[in-house]
């Protein structure tokens, strides 16, 4: 209510020094320490085991987390800017760092496509013949045979470079297009602002359809391919709600870490920390509903090209791999992000953030691993399924080393935004 | 209730949120008790402010939705296991899939009803008279900008003059006596 002026004489002044406090680079410090000493665990892990195939796999998944964080970020500030609202102020400068970390999960791909005869059937077979010969030897049935000769169009090595290629140039097109000019907003008179809105406004919502595209595109082949023979129609969708669950809370995490110092110790009011949290609670309901959706179409048709998916995941032990995923990735965040509590806490609220992410990776962990004839309704230990703690920990450490250089980069506060006196006030009149 | 006479209480009247919180927060302090804020909107800081306690409606809404869920569940099973086994495409009888998606309807269905019915049980909602509505800025303001602390008589410290004085030295727009 602007009418409140003696409220106004109560709100708070924004920090001179808007830089992001100097305990961040504690943060990459202790970050890359991590990282070294979990990149050190994967490499005695691996001589344990004696070959580095699940390296290779858990580096998807840690290659699957750092894109989420990253391109995820890059949508939610799309998301942001359409939308508007007083938590986009909070978050922008953070998820522009988030979506500048691109390069590093660039080289991260880079890896996992160098070694893509490891990973991907289709380019361990590239060719008609190389498929009749590996059926005639066993190394594969007779359903992936007709599926890897049938999709080759699609899943073939030259396919999937020129794609994730192309993919990952539009957004780093996106990225750089949005955080420059989200820069020279700030530079810009205020009186600008509203042309600034309306132009990034008018980048972010084609830029959703776009990312919306091309991350289906990615993920289809970086991680629905390593089963040639299943599809699924609302695996990029149910990826996008992912990277939304793990980049809100991550956002979060960051926001509340954050406001120990200036200037988040004056922006972030009890009122936006619960708007995220409600935020966050709706995508975690959106990631069960489609999770369920698709399972629950796949059982309802029982159909031999679909159903061997889920049985692969369910048969040999990982009945309580998936069981454990149900409760871990929607039970415990939906039972605490009920709690208006526990939204308002901060503590409290940074726990529930950090075990989604964990939550992440284990919903990953069962989406990758039973794609491989060894792993399919099999579920046993080998030190090499321990490469799925030590590598994606190590990447995620790395990239969030990374991502605290680029949050350092700028001022964590964006000043040209009508929000901003909105957020300085006190909370009640808002309410 | 039976029929009461009297002061109900005194209603001083804000122009803006902001110095509502401070009064009803500083009455709060002084040891009041038996007072209400009244506001347009919700303003949580002013059911803080007087010292707001929780409710029982996030209790009734939990144990609503697992009625519901219980009891759709348990009817699908019912009529799929027991009262009409059907083999529908040579899935098992008990096909818990299938049955989530109307249990998980319920629960919405029972958490939201038992939310709004308890909560109206709860405040003993609708009510028909309410002495309030007798001081006219109060009928006029109440829902559209005005915002609004009452002291009520039922409160000991409760004196009509004094009271008046002490709600005047929040520099109110208004202090009026409301009769029940």
């Amino acid at each position: 209510m602007a009418h409140d002026t003696h409220a106004a004489s109560h709100a708070r002044t924004l920090p001179a020094d808007l830089g992001a406090p100097a305990f961040v680079d504690g943060w990459r410090t202790r970050a890359i320490l991590v990282g070294v000493v979990f990149a050190v665990i994967a490499v005695l892990l691996a001589f344990a085991d004696g070959s580095t195939e699940h390296v290779l796999r858990a580096w998807v998944l840690g290659l699957m987390m750092s894109f989420g964080f990253a391109v995820g970020g890059l949508a939610l500030l799309m998301v942001q800017y359409v939308s508007g609202g007083k938590w986009g102020l909070l978050l922008r400068r953070p998820l522009e760092a988030m979506s500048r970390t691109l390069p590093l999960v660039f080289v991260y791909w880079v890896i996992s496509a160098i070694f893509m005869k490891k990973l991907y059937l289709w380019a361990l077979y590239p060719t008609a013949s190389d498929t009749a010969s590996a059926l005639k030897t066993g190394l594969i049935n007779e359903i992936q045979a007709h599926c890897l000769d049938f999709k080759r169009p699609m899943l073939n090595p030259v396919t999937y470079v020129w794609v994730s290629l192309l993919c990952f140039a539009i957004w780093a097109f996106y990225t750089w297009r949005l955080t420059s000019l989200g820069m020279r907003r700030d530079s810009d008179s205020p009186a600008n602002t509203p042309y600034w809105i309306k132009k990034l406004e008018n980048i972010s919502g084609p830029g959703i359809v776009v990312y919306s595209l091309t991350m289906t595109a990615g993920v289809i082949y970086w991680v629905m391919s390593m089963d040639p023979t299943w599809y699924s129609s609302v695996y990029g969708l149910l990826f996008l709600v992912g990277q939304g669950y793990m980049v809100l809370a991550f956002c979060i995490i960051v926001a509340i870490s954050l406001s120990k110092g200036e200037p988040f110790k004056t922006l972030l009011r009890q009122t936006e920390q619960h708007d995220l949290g409600k935020f966050t609670f709706a995508f975690v309901m959106l990631n069960i509903y489609l999770a369920f959706a698709q399972f629950l179409i796949i059982w309802s048709g029982n159909l031999p090209e679909e159903i061997p998916w889920y049985l692969d995941r369910i048969r040999g032990h990982w009945g309580i791999i998936i069981t454990l995923d149900f409760i871990f990735h929607w039970l415990i965040p939906f039972s605490m992000l009920l709690s208006r509590d526990i939204k308002r806490n901060k503590k409290r609220l940074v726990r529930v953030c950090q075990w989604m992410i964990f939550a992440r990776a284990f919903d990953l962990f069962w989406l990758i691993e039973p794609n491989y004839k060894d792993a399919a309704r099999n579920l046993h230990f080998s030190w090499g399924i321990l490469e799925y703690v030590a590598v994606p920990v190590a990447m995620v450490a790395f990239w969030v080393a990374f991502f605290c250089t680029r949050l350092k980069q700028r001022p964590v506060v964006q000043t040209n935004d009508p929000h901003l006196a909105e957020i300085l006030e006190p909370e009640h009149v808002h309410a | 209730m039976p029929a009461r006479e009297g002061t109900y209480g005194l209603l001083a009247e804000f122009d803006t949120p902001g110095d509502l919180v401070r009064a009803a927060r500083q009455a709060h302090h002084d040891g009041w008790r038996r007072m209400d804020c009244y506001t347009p909107y919700p303003v949580e800081e002013a059911a803080e402010a007087i010292g707001f306690h929780r409710n029982k409606v996030p209790l009734v809404t939990l144990i609503g939705g697992l009625m519901g869920a219980a009891a759709m569940f348990s009817m699908e099973t019912w009529i799929s296991v027991l009262a009409y086994p059907l083999n529908i495409g040579g899935r098992p009888t008990y096909s818990w899939p299938a049955f989530i998606v109307p249990a998980y309807e319920w629960t919405i269905l029972w958490a939201g009803l038992s939310a709004a019915f308890g909560m109206l049980a709860l405040n003993r909602l609708p009510a028909l008279y309410h002495p309030l509505f007798n001081a006219p800025n109060f009928r006029s303001g109440a829902t559209t900008d005005k915002f609004f602390l009452c002291l009520e008589a039922l409160d000991p410290k409760f004196d009509l003059t004094e009271t008046r004085a002490y709600l005047q030295s929040f520099a109110p727009v208004s202090v009026v006596e409301v009769e029940y």
